[in-house]
């Protein structure tokens, strides 16, 4: 994936990181299972501070998004055909949600436009492709 | 006139013509040095001053290609370096003409005002990384063990005296040893170690990528490194080839006289000029490639604060080593990381350890 990020810009740049990772895991440009590269090599790669990366890194871990293994390194550990999420994330996610669609809200841009600016979102995201691909990855789900 | 006094004469029309020709092989966006977003890289400015550049570095080159031919005759080591000194900082001086104009241009009318300044990184780039082409060093080392074999096999038969390196005949001698033998062999593995060691470091370092068209620079980069590599590669097999010939004649397998003296310069001399064919022609490719008119590009970030002079590298917050340098095709050092001083303290340290071994041997 091309990852992209402005060193300069208002928002913190390991959740930028965060962010545009969790961005590609949705639009299905990293699966369950591809690899990142090593916490020190994005680092060179973006010239950045490691620690940085780390924590963005960390971040993902916490989420449930990244496995880090001392020999495999950094792997996306799920995706949108992985199931559904752990208890209790929808409620937070939901929380977080609102605040953003509130500042489009108020900011005046009509519900019919931020409805279409979510389906618009939604479109791009790769959620798997029929019942019965999602049954056998939801089948995995204990 | 020494091989080293003709290679020393030789290099200053070729550097002359590389420094002039340089700004044709930079990316639009790095102009002199200076970091210059997509929508001014056709400015007035830049168009003025590359074209003062051609004119002022090709005085520089006329001038010193005419020195080098006027003091030819004399034969001296010492002169064709402190005309190829005097070119370089001549050269350096016209870059650094060219830069104050278009900084000043650049800072007064505020070109990267409000613009969004985006770093890329390739993560295939890591995932599935460029394979550093280990074959192409067979040629080097195979020629590096022949230099062995033949010396092991001529040691016992030579002289209790031998010429010191590749010096007229009649210089100075100095007593056999094996470090005065088989001196060339020990240059020969410091050369091949050094610049392999520094190609692996630029394999690891990161790509050269424009914001405005990442996936296919990423794509340009990959293709530049590997041709480089290779060129690179050839050029080592070739100075080694150099360095062998170089030993036969200490070994007194052969003896060239007048001109034929330069004998051994010649692999050396065609490697460098295939190296320089090849970054040319990848600088241009790059360049041709990377061209896409009226296209909205977005703007790389503005990190001439890095670039001292818009030569030397500084930045403490970037962990890189090697990054690709700004003029050119080519790859400088990142001297705000430590490591990058280990590099050099290593590259120095070497030279000197090689320095007392040779004066140890009397060399």
């Amino acid at each position: 994936m091309l990852l992209s990020i402005e060193p300069d810009g208002p928002v913190a740049i390991y959740q930028q990181i965060r962010d545009r990772i969790v961005e590609a895991i949705a639009d299905g440009e990293l699966p369950a299972g591809s690899g990142l590269p090593a916490t020190r090599q994005l680092a060179v790669d973006l010239g950045i501070n490691f620690h940085t990366v780390n924590k963005a890194y960390d971040l993902l871990r916490q989420e449930g998004l990244l496995r880090i293994g001392r020999k495999s390194g950094a792997v996306v550990a799920r995706d949108a055909a992985g199931g559904a999420p752990r208890p209790g994330w929808e409620q937070d996610w939901a929380g977080r949600l609102r605040t953003l669609l509130a500042e489009a809200a108020a900011q005046g841009l009509p519900a019919d436009d931020i409805l279409r600016h979510c389906q618009a979102a939604l479109a791009g995201f790769a959620f798997p492709s029929s019942p019965a691909e999602g049954g056998t990855a939801a089948g995995a789900w204990p | 006139m020494t091989p080293a006094a003709l290679a020393g004469y030789v290099a200053v029309p070729v550097f002359g013509a590389l420094m002039c020709a340089a700004p044709a092989f930079t990316q639009p966006t790095l102009q002199f040095g200076v970091r210059i977003p997509p929508a001014h890289s056709g400015a007035a400015v830049i168009r003025r001053e590359r074209r003062s550049y051609y004119w002022r570095s090709a005085a520089v080159a006329v001038c010193c290609a005419a020195a080098a031919i006027i003091f030819w005759r004399s034969g001296s080591r010492w002169l064709p370096r402190i005309i190829l000194l005097l070119e370089v900082a001549a050269d350096v001086g016209c870059i650094w003409l060219a830069r104050r104009k278009i900084i000043a241009a650049k800072t007064a009318e505020g070109w990267y005002a409000g613009l969004r300044q985006t770093v890329v990184a390739d993560t295939s780039w890591r995932t599935q990384p460029q394979r550093f082409p280990v074959r192409w060093l067979i040629p080097a080392i195979g020629v590096i063990a022949a230099t062995i074999v033949i010396g092991a096999i001529r040691y016992p038969h030579l002289p209790a005296h031998l010429a010191a390196g590749l010096a007229p005949p009649g210089s100075r001698r100095v007593a056999r040893s094996p470090v005065s033998a088989f001196a060339f062999v020990i240059a020969q593995l410091y050369v091949t170690g050094m610049w392999t060691g520094l190609l692996v470091l630029t394999y690891r370092s990161r790509p050269d990528i424009d914001p405005a068209d990442p996936a296919a620079s990423v794509r340009r980069y990959r293709t530049l490194l590997d041709r480089f590599a290779k060129a690179a590669l050839s050029l080592l097999a070739l100075v080694d080839l150099t360095l062998l010939l170089a030993a036969l004649q200490v070994w007194q397998l052969y003896h060239l006289h007048g001109a034929g003296a330069a004998l051994p310069l010649v692999p050396t001399g065609a490697g460098v000029l295939l190296l320089i064919a090849v970054a040319v022609w990848a600088g241009r490719d790059r360049i041709r490639r990377g061209q896409r008119p009226g296209q909205a590009a977005a703007a790389g970030r503005d990190d001439d604060r890095f670039w001292k002079a818009g030569l030397i590298y500084v930045n403490r917050a970037d962990p890189a080593i090697v990054v690709p340098a700004r003029i050119g095709v080519s790859w400088t050092l990142n001297l705000g990381n430590p490591a990058a001083w280990l590099v050099i303290a290593v590259i120095i340290g070497t030279v000197a350890g090689l320095a007392v071994l040779r004066i140890a041997a009397g060399m």
